[in-house]
């Protein structure tokens, strides 16, 4: 490839990126995984006991101060988890733009799209008149972007969680935006119980070298980035993460078959059918690796509750620790 | 009209009538893409309460009475940015193609092709990715040195430095060679743009951002960003329109242009410069919008000939219109990279006119 023409590699990741990207066609949302969060929402009858004291002053997961004058009333929503979030306070009825990519809860569906193909219109974000806007971190919404709507005076809450913790820490922050405190606390107590439950679960059994494909692109093998939360839902679920780089987050195969896994999860298989244990043993060199001489090549159709930060993602949690032991813990 | 006694007239007879044809042409178009620049969008305006807003808001004028609060900040804070951005970078392009193209005599020439956009895509590139690497300077990511982020700095500075050294690899005793400043640009242009692949690959999440700078966008302009980069682009273009002399006996080539009496290497440099400033500094605020540079003046050459009195002004107008055009599309086609819409709009555009016109070799004196 020569440097000067740099088009063909562009292209090549323009399709990594849609390749990425979960589709909204083939999600996978089964039953399974929806049911059990459907209870996890904070009943919608209890109203806020305390007004919170108004103007609030928040720092979000990018360290800025947000000041908000008012409970908001209408808020914008950058970022599917968010999205669920304000859903699992009871405040779903308060979000009036969210993203295209947006799925859960149903009634979302109906609310208008301020993010279409990953690109925030921020004319439309400034039409829906938001009081509150909840971006998401890493580039995942465009610094320049959140930039942007900060200068126009609105205040925007950036949240990007790297660990359970940190979730919970952003139930709590959104909570306490929104005047849903105790519903964020009763939220986060639930999701605690659910992960020590699994933690628990798993606790003293064999932890196998568990490999999660997030997507193989043109023979670059994406997974878990080093330190990734990603990696450390693997490691709560009982496996032990073979990782990739951090920023990049792909591993070499020469590497991968070094690392040599006994465990194979296909989260790519949630959006590509023709990705299963058959097609994975056929590619070059990957028959050298435990895992797939064992047959213990997994297919996983949660990718996108594993993935996604939000309320779910202890569903995606209990759905690795059953495919990583699943005699141990039960759906 | 004497002609035979004036010296030089600047224009007459029927290339008096050929300017105000295609000046007044470009101008009115501009003049329309304003007005749907402005107007059309996510939320659509009509053009009277535009024009009441603005009044309100720029001049004081009125009461901008029958326009909700959000809408006049689409106008005034979003909008208008936006499509002068997309001017100011428009022209600045164009008029830069306008004069790589003469001082080359290639037609092929853009005003990327000595390095500005090679130098000034890994300026931005380090500017996205470095504080991911170094989570230091991500904090500080929100303060920046004039307000402007390290990102648009650093796009400016990279074409500038970029440029600056492949003139000094190129440059031989005071000579500036075409070839060799071409061939030059080409090997440092392919160098930078393996730095860049290769932040690219280690960028992550910041991918889709380098992506997106990468393809061009105006999305991100601000006041700030047109109050540093549109003075610059005026500037270049008062400084190069006052050389137009220099430029239409650079068309001859370098022997005849310095039997003619012009310091050819000097005038090469001058040139040069200037038209990497404007370039540098509309890429700084849009990312690299291609194919605008390179054929408008293609486009106005073969509507009004070769003269730089005529071809410069009339680039820069043409220039403008087309870009908030571009820009137009591409945020009603739901904010795709104004940079397809410039080469998927641009090109079969460029490809008929070429069929059409047989003068079309002649376009570049050979």
């Amino acid at each position: 490839m020569t440097p000067r023409r740099p088009s063909i590699l562009l292209t090549g990741l323009l399709l990594l990126l849609s390749a990425c990207a979960p589709a909204p066609a083939t999600s996978p949302l089964a039953s399974t995984s929806a049911e059990p969060s459907a209870s996890i929402g904070a009943s919608p009858s209890s109203a806020p006991t305390a007004a919170a004291a108004y103007p609030l002053t928040l720092t979000d997961d990018a360290g800025r101060e947000v000041t908000l004058d008012v409970a908001p009333a209408r808020i914008v929503s950058l970022a599917p988890s968010n999205t669920e979030i304000v859903c699992a306070l009871a405040s779903c009825d308060l979000l009036v733009g969210i993203t295209d990519f947006d799925d859960f809860p149903a009634e979302v569906i109906e609310i208008d799209k301020v993010v279409t193909m990953a690109q925030v219109d921020v004319e439309a974000v400034v039409a829906a008149e938001p009081d509150l806007v909840l971006a998401a971190g890493n580039e995942l919404t465009p610094t320049s972007v959140i930039d942007q709507l900060a200068e126009l005076g609105l205040p925007v809450l950036t949240l990007y969680p790297e660990s359970l913790d940190e979730v919970y820490a952003d139930v709590q922050l959104i909570g306490a935006a929104i005047d849903r405190t105790d519903e964020a606390t009763g939220l986060v107590d639930e999701m605690r119980g659910r992960v020590e439950a699994v933690a628990e679960a798993v606790d003293g059994l064999d932890r196998p070298r568990t490999f999660y494909e997030v997507s193989v692109f043109e023979g670059t093998i994406y997974t878990a980035g080093e330190g990734s939360f990603l990696a450390s839902l693997i490691e709560t679920a009982g496996g032990e993460p073979i990782v990739g780089d951090t920023l990049s987050t792909s591993i070499e195969i020469e590497d991968l078959v070094a690392a040599d896994p006994e465990l194979i999860l296909l989260g790519d298989a949630s959006y590509d059918p023709t990705i299963t244990a058959e097609t994975v043993a056929a590619r070059p060199g990957w028959d050298a690796m435990t895992a797939v001489r064992d047959g213990n090549v997994v297919v996983v159709t949660d990718d996108l509750v594993i993935t996604r930060p939000g309320p779910r993602i202890v569903d995606g949690l209990e759905a690795l620790a059953r495919a990583i032991h699943p005699d141990a813990v039960s759906g | 009209m004497r002609a035979g006694v004036a010296p030089r007239p600047l224009v007459r007879g029927p290339a008096l009538t050929r300017a105000v044809v295609v000046l007044g042409g470009a101008g009115a178009l501009l003049l329309v893409a304003l007005v749907a620049g402005i107007g059309l969008g996510s939320v659509t305006v009509a053009p009277d309460d535009v024009l009441r807003v603005l009044a309100h808001r720029l001049l004081g004028i009125g009461a901008s009475s029958g326009v909700s609060p959000s809408t006049e900040t689409i106008i005034v804070d979003l909008r208008l940015p936006r499509v002068l951005g997309a001017m100011v970078v428009g022209a600045g392009l164009a008029c830069a193609g306008t004069v790589f193209q003469a001082i080359l005599r290639n037609p092929m020439a853009d005003p990327y092709i000595i390095g500005t956009a090679a130098g000034a895509s890994l300026g931005a590139t380090v500017g996205i990715v470095l504080p991911l690497l170094v989570p230091a300077l991500a904090i500080g990511a929100g303060s920046s040195v004039l307000g402007l982020g390290a990102v648009q700095l650093l796009a400016f500075a990279g074409g500038v430095a970029t440029v600056a050294l492949v003139i000094g690899v190129a440059r031989s005793g005071g000579r500036l060679p075409s070839v060799t400043l071409l061939l030059t640009g080409y090997a440092v242009s392919s160098l930078l743009a393996a730095g860049v692949a290769l932040l690219m690959f280690a960028s992550g999440r910041a991918l889709a951002a380098i992506f997106s700078w990468l393809m061009g966008s105006l999305a991100a302009v601000g006041w700030l960003d047109l109050a540093i980069a549109g003075p610059i682009v005026l500037a270049v273009f008062v400084v190069l329109f006052a050389r137009w002399r220099s430029l239409n006996l650079l068309l001859l080539g370098d022997g005849p242009a310095a039997n003619l009496g012009l310091d050819v290497g000097r005038e090469k440099l001058r040139l040069t410069m200037l038209a990497t400033l404007s370039t540098s500094a509309a890429v700084a605020i849009s990312g690299t919008i291609g194919f605008v540079g390179l054929v408008v003046p293609h486009l106005l050459r073969l509507a009004a000939g070769p003269d730089h009195r005529l071809l410069l002004p009339a680039s820069a107008v043409l220039g403008a219109a087309l870009l908030v055009l571009a820009d137009l599309g591409a945020r009603l086609a739901g904010g795709i990279p104004v940079g397809v819409v410039t080469a998927l709009v641009g090109a079969p555009f460029f490809l008929f006119l070429l069929r059409r016109s047989r003068r079309v070799v002649s376009t570049m004196p050979a």
